[in-house]
């Protein structure tokens, strides 16, 4: 029962209900979880204890979500790669 | 030692000291500045580096004496001017936007004085239109319900502080100022007709003039040299968000409350507008207050409301002299010949045009613009400054 | 888990005590409070207490192979049975304007003030990490990350690992990954802790310590897996994660001596202590010359600077779980007592205690380079283009210049031109680099160990904010 199925980018992962959403991607070899907003080189989980925010994902729709702090839960949908925070599309109209 | 010699001596490396030290060097002037750290750490470190064109709100969260707006629109005008030149002068970027702002009103008295404003505006030559609150949403969807008027200033714009102060600096270096961090100032005398200032471990200095462009520790200074000026140290709090997509593209202050809200090149929303720290520190570690936070951050997301949905990265205080008008203050101290002293807020807009005027005054020419109702002599004896109100 | 909305008053929780950080010293100090009678809370950012060294294992991983750590779990059954308020997923993230009530985070992002008499910092430790050119490469971890994934989740980090860095934890972290059915293709320690000589001198003095690492030695010796001595990583690189890392002279970090193909590599120096709220809270901070770390002032009871403020175990300094445990009974021993309770008898016993395990811990630290001194070394090897800054994209060269160029040798005006420690980890990884950085660029001169604390100590959702700001509660105000 604790094998369970989850989301991440819209393909099906096999993960561990209980188990910590990072241990889900490494056991994955999905390691490139987003890229720096600066530099856009490839980052994924480092400390693995809520320190870095290199772990940064957007789970069921929240963003900014860090993985290593979040258990699986089954069902659940994952999305990295997004920025931390999306914003309302640009609008200023004046000049 | 043997003592030194300088035409000037400018007393604090922010914004204002390295703009002043630029124009008297480039004049030819010999120029040593000295600050007690590093060159433009304190207030024009930490400065939104807005540039205020449209009027500004007219007091700040906690201020006693509301600004005089009418007086002050014409300089805030020259101000806006001097700025053009700024880039080409230094030869550096100084990330010199003219982005536009929106001055907000919520109530039916701000919405009173925007109106009232906007006339003052148009007598000082500054162009900016006056929107009700639909008209405002229009020209910018992200503002909020409670919006229900706006004045757009397309002048109103952002410099990069922290470009800002090193490019005056070397620039001022160029011309052959000396600068001289980590000094801090022991001793101001009178030595003959001129004075001597004493800073760090170096040997006294002998200069005819003396800049007192201290910012918070303006009065400090000025107090070396046997001078009592009514300027209080205060430390207003910034608070920065994470990162976002480029989103709001100008600066949206409010006219009744202390808010400035703008999206710095970085992607982080910077959200400002006067809020107090818990205490000013001259060891430069105020303390920021909680409640300022809270206070701050509600007027922003009721305003913007998309604000709601960030993130709160960060808070810091900067330090600012307030004088007890919170009009600037420039020029020379009575009966203290050679003392120039100038501060008080907005001073990041003023740099340029204070950098020149502080030349002129030094020279003893016309300065640009006229600022003869600004001098300290107003803050010397603050009890007849309030009579005389 | 949220706690229930009884204990909470218009989002005021008010106890006797409130510690912040359920790891071992926190856990051990609100049992005995609890125990007393006190009313109790644990505020803790994980999703379930233990903190970093019981970590709980997911319940598959207990199922298969048990706990690794039962006492870690009795503690906590501990303190639940005794109605201590558990509020896991809780970030404390700031201090009200009274310089006493905190302000956390629900994991659901309600907004929590948090009152007590007395407030027990126990907000653990987290590792020491060097910058070096492609450590912020995907596969590129701290040792810790990959215990808890070998350990916790039963998950190896890679398939070909090597563990890097200084300090005894190395060992029972390649243990793990081997249990964990990695290949660990080695251990480098930057120091030589592991001579017969050392060896002799330290079994004289406490055999447990040499025991235990005897063990985790011989489990290596029979997976085959070499442990290098005076070796630091220099160098990591690959495209979207590690596939290489460079190990080169600890005497000499410009010069390689040998390349690995690997998936992974985990890179630590051992811990420093997490002062944050400690100095939010106004508590007078240290740097700690051996270390370079920064440290809270306190006495042998945990006291600091401010009255009714203590800091426990690993925040107080490194010393390990045994310390942790003892500095976290003791400060809950002298709060009894002051509060004209608890047993004299027991503060003696627990002082001797605490005294007996500060001394074990400083004679295992004599095994191993000074912290500071390796860090002052890896700096002024470290090439212009390592980043630094992993949140900013930050270089090194990016640091030296804003350090030398326009800030003086200010370590706060080179974070200000830089934007070094700018980002959502607020320097935590980088700000001892940038420190030392700077520091070279003023010619060695001790400052600032690192960047002042700052609100939030982590992101906190601006919901939160507008939350707090209207439940306005009394009593917030200096």
């Amino acid at each position: 029962m604790s094998v369970t199925r989850i989301t991440v980018d819209g393909e099906p992962v096999d993960a561990t209900a209980g188990s910590s959403l990072t241990a889900a991607f490494v056991a994955a070899r999905r390691w490139r979880l987003r890229d720096n907003p600066v530099s856009g080189e490839p980052r994924g989980p480092f400390c693995g204890m809520g320190v870095c925010f290199e772990c940064e994902v957007t789970v069921d729709g929240r963003p900014g979500v860090r993985a290593c702090l979040t258990r699986v839960v089954p069902g659940m949908t994952v999305e990295t790669g997004a920025p931390v925070e999306t914003g309302p599309p640009s609008v200023g109209t004046r000049p | 030692m043997s003592a030194r010699t300088a035409d000037a001596v400018v007393i604090g490396a922010g914004v204002l000291g390295a703009a002043a030290a630029f124009h008297l060097a480039r004049a030819g002037h010999r120029v040593i500045v000295v600050d007690r750290g590093a060159p433009g750490r304190e207030g024009s470190g930490t400065t939104a580096g807005n540039l205020h064109v449209q009027a500004v709100h007219t007091r700040r969260p906690g201020q006693e004496v509301p600004l005089d707006s009418a007086r002050f629109l014409p300089l805030q005008r020259a101000a806006s001017d001097r700025w053009e030149k700024v880039e080409a002068e230094l030869d550096a970027s100084v990330e010199l936007r003219r982005s536009g702002g929106f001055t907000i009103a919520e109530t039916p008295e701000q919405r009173a004085e925007l109106i009232a404003k906007h006339a003052w505006e148009e007598r000082a030559g500054i162009a900016t239109e006056v929107l009700d609150g639909d008209g405002a949403r229009a020209a910018l969807p992200l503002l909020g319900p409670t919006v229900t008027a706006a004045t757009w200033c397309p002048l109103d714009g952002y410099a990069n502080p922290l470009l800002t102060t090193p490019a005056y600096l070397a620039a001022a270096v160029r011309h052959g100022a000396q600068v001289r961090p980590f000094s801090p100032v022991r001793a101001v005398e009178r030595s003959g007709s001129g004075w001597r200032v004493t800073a760090g471990t170096d040997a006294p200095i002998e200069t005819p003039r003396v800049l007192d462009v201290a910012g918070p520790w303006l009065g400090e200074i000025a107090a070396l040299a046997g001078i009592r000026l009514a300027m209080t140290p205060v430390a207003i709090q910034m608070h920065v968000t994470v990162r976002l997509p480029e989103t709001l593209r100008h600066l949206v202050q409010h006219i009744g409350e202390g808010l400035s809200v703008k999206q710095v090149t970085a992607g982080n929303l910077l959200v400002g507008g006067g809020w107090p720290a818990r205490r000013f520190d001259p060891d430069g570690r105020s303390p920021i207050s909680a409640a300022s936070v809270l206070g701050n951050m509600a007027q922003a997301a009721r305003v913007l409301p998309f604000v709601r949905e960030l993130r709160l990265l960060r808070a810091w205080a900067g330090p600012l002299a307030a004088t007890p008008d919170e009009m600037p203050v420039i020029g020379e101290v009575p009966g203290a010949p050679g003392f120039l002293v100038a501060g008080g807020t907005y001073a990041f807009t003023f740099a340029p045009l204070w950098g020149e005027t502080l030349r002129c005054l030094a020279e003893g020419t016309a300065p640009p613009v006229d600022v003869h109702d600004l001098g300290p002599d107003r803050l010397i004896t603050p009890v007849s400054f309030e009579e005389a109100r | 888990m949220t706690v229930s909305h009884d204990v909470l008053s218009h989002g005021v929780l008010s106890r006797d005590v409130l510690v912040v950080g359920g790891g071992p010293a926190g856990l051990s100090a609100a049992a005995r409070l609890a125990a007393a009678g006190l009313t109790v809370a644990i505020a803790d950012e994980q999703p379930e207490l233990g903190g970093q060294y019981f970590r709980r294992p997911s319940p598959a991983v207990l199922r298969a192979h048990g706990d690794h750590r039962p006492e870690g779990g009795r503690l906590i059954a501990r303190v639940r049975e005794l109605g201590v308020d558990c509020l896991t997923g809780h970030l404390v993230w700031g201090v009200a304007d009274d310089g006493r009530t905190l302000f956390a985070t629900a994991p659901d992002g309600a907004a929590v003030r948090l009152r007590a008499r007395h407030v027990i910092v126990a907000t653990g430790a987290y590792e020491r990490t060097h910058p070096f050119p492609g450590w912020q490469l995907p596969g590129v971890t701290t040792p810790g990350f990959a215990q808890h994934l070998a350990a916790a989740d039963g998950t190896p980090v890679g398939r070909r690992v090597l563990v890097a860095g200084s300090g005894p934890f190395l060992l029972p972290v390649a243990c793990s990954l081997l249990d964990a059915g990695a290949e660990v293709i080695g251990v480098a320690e930057a120091g030589h802790p592991y001579t017969p000589s050392l060896r002799a001198t330290a079994a004289l003095r406490h055999p447990a310590r040499l025991r235990e690492l005897a063990g985790y030695m011989a489990r290596l010796a029979r997976a085959r897996v070499p442990i290098w001595q005076g070796r630091v990583v220099t160098g990591a690189s690959g495209d979207d994660s590690v596939s290489a890392v460079t190990l080169a002279a600890t005497a000499d970090p410009s010069r390689p001596v040998g390349t690995f193909a690997v998936d992974a590599v985990c890179v630590g120096y051992g811990f420093r202590p997490q002062t944050e709220l400690a100095r939010l809270l106004g508590c007078e901070i240290r740097a700690d010359a051996a270390t370079g770390d920064a440290a809270p002032v306190t006495d042998a009871f945990g006291r600091t600077s401010r009255p009714g403020v203590y800091v426990v175990g690993e925040a107080a300094g490194i010393g390990g779980v045994h310390l942790a445990r003892a500095r976290g009974r003791l400060t809950a021993a002298h709060i009894l007592a002051a509060r004209g309770g608890g047993d004299r008898r027991e503060i003696v016993r627990l002082a001797a205690r605490t005294r007996a395990l500060g001394r074990f811990t400083a004679l295992g630290e004599a095994l191993y380079p000074s912290p500071a001194a390796l860090q002052d070394a890896l700096v002024s090897a470290l090439p212009d283009e390592t980043v630094v800054c992993r949140c900013e994209a930050v270089t090194a060269s990016d640091v030296r210049a804003a350090a030398t160029d326009r800030a003086g040798g200010d370590l706060n005006a080179a974070k200000s031109w830089s934007r070094a420690g700018m980002g959502p980890c607020q320097g935590r990884f980088c700000g001892f680099a940038v420190a030392g950085l700077v520091r070279a660029a003023r010619g060695g001169e001790r400052g600032e160990p690192v960047f002042p604390a700052r609100q939030p100590v982590r992101p906190v959702p601006v919901e939160t904010l507008l939350a707090l700001g209207e439940q306005e509660p009394e009593g917030d105000a200096a």
